[in-house]
């Protein structure tokens, strides 16, 4: 029987395992109350002398910070803005558009609506796979086939696609909707699929003995009976979208943000990178992900092998 | 006096409150073959794990040729083990199944290849010996499982149920493998099973347990015919031993059980003679130890009938005895009315009398073998 | 014979007349519920690839004019079609290195990700205090979004960051690395990231596997005799074999795409060093423009990748569909 017994090298091992699981998490975060002057330094600053939480009411707040300013360039400010030299960095615009509002918003909308549209179309297809065989072995893998393109190769396609002679959507909240709910489709059917799989067809055929019509006993009874598993997966393609970055960032331009994107525009040529408020916006933004995640534990293995492995 | 080849002395196992095997005592001899028998939970599961190494008393010894084996691991013991669910190495061909404990004492290829082919042609699997086990039956699975062990020339070989996933058909037909290999290999073999059938039809001797402690251990024939305690003539035998509850008492110059207005006159003989009259006892007697006999046959009693059940050409008589109902086997056509009585007569050494209240055998009569 | 259906028209059998359609047929049933997913990824997929392929065979640039005109051109005039094709297999190495670099990349992280998480999943059989917190926390990496990963790694990985110093700290002197301007140790360091972020996943699945094993081949194969590795060698692995090639095709698909994490390290740099795949199409295209030239080498990636991952899909084809 192999060992069941815990030696002190599995200790280590587990304790190693833990710390470099959690390390850049617990550095990030403590980036995040940093200090200006401690985002730099040589050697490293752990953790903050005097913790702040400027850098997060830089990027929801802002303006708290610029009334404590008075509302004019500061000199030497330890937080913000550098010298009075310094127009880039101080200036009050500047400031303004550092507020990550825009990148939630649009986060939130294009994440909720994208996974609504790919949890319905993954539904309807999973139901037809599942119950009916559609399309032998070809429309499963078919479908399947979205997940095989580096998104890359095919974003070429859609900046053409979206651009101003085609459909000219490009920088609209419709355009990365229906770009991400391509992609998340492939994941939605096959999680979906599984769950559909796990049910006994004998449901559905006792629910239209007893009068119901095809459309109702799929949806009125199977439906409900999956809703665990439609939870389980709305949130996983949540996920999936709430962290997409390549299309967010070729796809739009000053209308539409996301937080990958907003997260990518925290450079500015005098600062340099601004870390702190990287962070802040990092953990911000991180916060739904790992809450979700830890619900859908049990789910995970699932969504992520496309339901093969069902813990 | 044989080898004792295995003996467990004083062995214990506790899990935290539960007590799993309490204070055990077995010696079993050299090529004997016994039985481990009792319902499940009774901790036969626990005794064999611990013979064969996986799990240690917490209490006791094991000794092996008369040496202490609790500190050697499984691996070293030496003993063959086959599961229930015979635990095939399903990626592996036969072949490979069977070489497996010999690649890992090293032995060299030639002779792998050589003790593979002689006990595969043994068990009659030579022609699958490089089938994928996926494509074998149920008994031929279980040769093979059988053969991975005895390769490795195991000094003493358990099976786990062997009986149990097997149809009826193939029942018979392992029962007589399994006897053919104790002929032929001389092996010392321990069956662990809860169907006293296969106890009765595989072993010379079988411990019975129950709770974790040991009730009997005798000759198959011991153990069925002179149970030690009501416990073991419940268990064994089917139809079940009938159990008469009465009080002993004293009639015409015999010592009685009465209940009611039942009588059943015991036999001349010690029986019961260490209890005092009046006392709660039970009357064991099995359905085949009864007779049908006349009213003036020594020994004999009357009771009413209840039911009658032909089965071919036997027929199952249901009486009552006081509070407790007696199921007699008859040969069909036997005058054995509903409503009516028969007369019975127990075969005088096979009546066991048994404490009301702790099931112990009272003091019996008749010789053992 | 007429059967009223509670939904849509009325069948008729055999009467002669044409089927008015029925969406409460079996029939049509299916075909319905698959029309919107077919909808979406035509359009999204199918649309798009076709019209790459168009466009890689034109010279089209941005900056020469109006895209609808090369669009159209390659159906009137006749271009030199295979320009683009015949520039990138004989002239370009720079795309067949990033090849390289992709397959290279993500088969080393492919196999460190399955040696830890194996390792990581056999200590989760023993018996230990806080399994679900240790698990929870092991399970974090996954869950983070790739740019905050970038992000995070970056910092960590600057010549005056928290890994140079914990090195220095082991080492006994002081240790800067140039982690993000030297091409081998980007390399290692965007290895390092992936392996970090997705662990957790090959962990899961190792453990799942784990514990499918059933136990009584592995107890008969103790009372042969067998030490725990030859059990772990002969009987573990061989029965996680199904499960193992999940975990390496499923994440095998998803590494070769990699971008996210390799463009906030190192924009694919220094120079060409961390310059996979997914990073060259994205300069090609966005940094010079030259779009028409990266459809074609896009064009061709997406061939090979849907060929390539086919194959690999193909041992594991049944268990996908009918769920293990």
């Amino acid at each position: 029987m192999p060992e069941r017994k815990f030696t002190p090298f599995n200790f280590i091992a587990l304790v190693a395992g833990l710390l470099f699981a959690v390390f850049p998490i617990l550095w990030m975060v403590s980036t995040s109350f940093k200090l200006r002057s401690e985002w730099v330094t040589s050697p490293p600053t752990w953790i903050s002398s005097a913790p702040t939480v400027d850098n997060y009411l830089t990027i929801l707040a802002p303006h708290v910070l610029l009334e404590r300013r008075g509302g004019t360039q500061q000199v030497g400010d330890e937080n913000f803005g550098g010298s009075k030299d310094d127009a880039a960095g101080g200036a009050i615009a500047d400031l303004l558009n550092r507020s990550a509002w825009p990148g939630i918003k649009g986060s939130i909308i294009i994440s909720i609506s994208a996974t609504i549209l790919s949890i319905i179309v993954g539904l309807m297809a999973a139901i037809s796979i599942s119950r009916y065989r559609f399309g032998g072995n070809f429309t499963p893998f078919f479908i399947l086939a979205g997940r095989m393109f580096p998104p890359i190769a095919i974003a070429i396609p859609f900046v053409i696609m979206f651009g101003p002679k085609v459909f000219d959507i490009t920088d609209t909240y419709f355009g990365l909707i229906v770009a991400y709910a391509a992609v998340t489709v492939p994941f939605s059917t096959w999680m979906l699929k599984s769950f559909v799989d796990d049910l006994p067809h004998e449901i559905e055929e006792a629910a239209m003995m007893d009068g119901y019509s095809r459309w109702k006993a799929h949806f009125i009874v199977t439906v409900p009976l999956i809703k665990g598993g439609i939870i389980a997966t709305t949130l996983f393609i949540f996920i999936l979208n709430w962290s997409e970055f390549l299309f967010a960032l070729i796809l739009t331009y000053t209308d539409v943000q996301t937080i990958p994107v907003t997260l990518s525009k925290y450079f500015s040529a005098t600062e340099g990178t601004l870390y702190g408020v990287q962070a802040a916006l990092a953990m911000v933004s991180i916060v739904p992900l790992v809450t979700v995640g830890f619900f859908i534990q049990k789910h995970l293995v699932r969504g992520l092998t496309l339901g093969a492995i069902k813990r | 006096m044989a080898n004792i080849k295995l003996e467990l002395v004083n062995v214990r196992k506790e899990f935290g409150e539960l007590t799993a095997v309490n204070d055990v005592n077995i010696a079993i001899e050299e090529s004997e073959t016994m039985a481990l028998l009792g319902p499940s939970g009774c901790g036969k599961s626990t005794i064999l794990n611990m013979i064969v190494g996986l799990e240690s008393p917490t209490s006791g010894d094991i000794l092996i040729d008369g040496k202490s084996v609790l500190d050697v691991p499984p691996g070293e013991r030496n003993i063959g083990l086959v599961f229930q669910d015979y635990a095939v190495f399903t990626h592996m061909t036969v072949r490979n199944n069977l070489a497996y404990g010999l690649k890992i004492r090293k032995m060299a290829q030639p002779e792998i290849d050589r003790e593979i082919n002689k006990v595969a042609e043994f068990l009659s699997i030579t022609h699958q010996l490089d089938r994928k086990p996926d494509e074998l039956g149920a008994s031929e699975l279980q040769r093979v499982a059988i053969g991975r062990t005895l390769v490795t020339s195991p000094q003493i070989l358990l099976l786990d149920e062997p009986l149990s996933n097997l149809e009826a058909a193939m029942r018979n037909q392992m029962r007589r493998e399994l006897r053919r290999i104790q002929a032929d290999t001389g092996q010392t073999i321990i069956y662990v099973t809860h169907d006293q059938i296969e106890a009765l039809s595989l072993a010379h001797r079988i411990a019975v347990m129950d709770f974790g402690s040991l009730q009997q251990y005798d000759t198959a024939h011991n153990v069925y015919q002179y149970p030690s305690n009501r416990f073991v003539g419940s268990f064994l035998g089917n139809p079940p031993m009938n159990f008469l509850k009465g009080k002993l008492g004293e009639s015409a110059g015999r010592r009685v059980v009465t209940s009611g207005d039942s009588v059943i006159p015991l036999p001349a003989g010690n029986l019961g003679s260490d209890v005092a009259a009046g006392s709660d006892v039970v009357v064991g007697v099995r359905p085949e130890s009864l007779s049908l006999a006349s009213p003036d046959d020594p020994g004999s009693f009357s009771v009413p009938v209840i039911a009658v059940e032909p089965q071919g050409p036997e027929t199952v008589v249901t009486a009552t005895f006081g509070d407790s109902s007696l199921k007699v086997i008859v040969p069909t056509g036997t005058e054995a009315a509903e409503g009516g009585s028969i007369e019975l007569v127990p075969k005088s050494d096979l009546v066991a009398l048994f404490h009301a209240e702790s099931g112990v055998r009272l003091l019996d009569s008749g010789d053992r073998v | 014979m007429v059967t009223n259906t509670s939904k849509g028209g009325v069948s008729t059998i055999g009467m002669g007349k044409p089927r008015r359609f029925d969406p409460n047929d079996k029939k049509y049933i299916p075909g319905l519920l698959i029309t919107p997913v077919q909808i979406l990824l035509c359009v999204m997929l199918i649309f798009p690839f076709i019209l790459e392929f168009v466009i890689s065979l034109t010279e089209w640039q941005p900056i020469y004019g109006d895209f609808w005109d090369a669009f159209t051109s390659v159906f009137t005039t006749k271009i030199n079609q295979g320009i683009n094709y015949n520039y990138l297999v004989t002239d370009e190495p720079r795309y067949l290195q990033a090849l390289g670099r992709t397959v290279i990349m993500s088969v080393i992280s492919l196999c460190l990700e399955f040696l830890i998480g194996l390792g990581l999943a056999s200590l989760f059989l023993k018996k230990f205090w806080g399994k679900r917190i240790w698990f929870t926390a092991l399970l974090t990496p996954m869950m983070i979004m790739p740019v905050v990963v970038g992000y995070t790694w970056f910092m960590l990985f600057q010549y005056n960051g928290p890994i140079n110093q914990i090195f220095g700290w082991i080492a006994f002197s002081p240790v800067n690395l140039q982690w993000l301007n030297d091409g081998t140790l980007a390399f290692i360091a965007v290895i390092v990231t992936e392996v970090w972020h997705w662990t957790p996943l090959f962990f899961l699945i190792m453990l799942s596997g784990l514990n499918a094993v059933p136990e009584n081949p592995i107890r008969a194969a103790t009372v042969l005799g067998a030490s725990n590795f030859k059990i772990f060698w002969t009987i573990i692995l061989p029965n996680m074999r199904a499960v193992i090639i999940i975990a390496f095709v499923i994440r095998g698909m998803e590494v070769v795409k990699l971008f996210d994490e390799i463009y906030l390290l190192t924009r694919g740099g220094p120079g060409t060093a961390t310059e996979t795949i997914s990073l060259y199409l994205y300069k090609l295209a966005f940094e010079d423009f030259r779009l028409a030239y990266a459809g074609s080498a896009a064009f061709i990636v997406l061939v090979i990748t849907v060929v390539l991952i086919n194959m690999m899909l193909k041992p594991i084809r049944y268990q996908l569909v009918e769920g293990r």
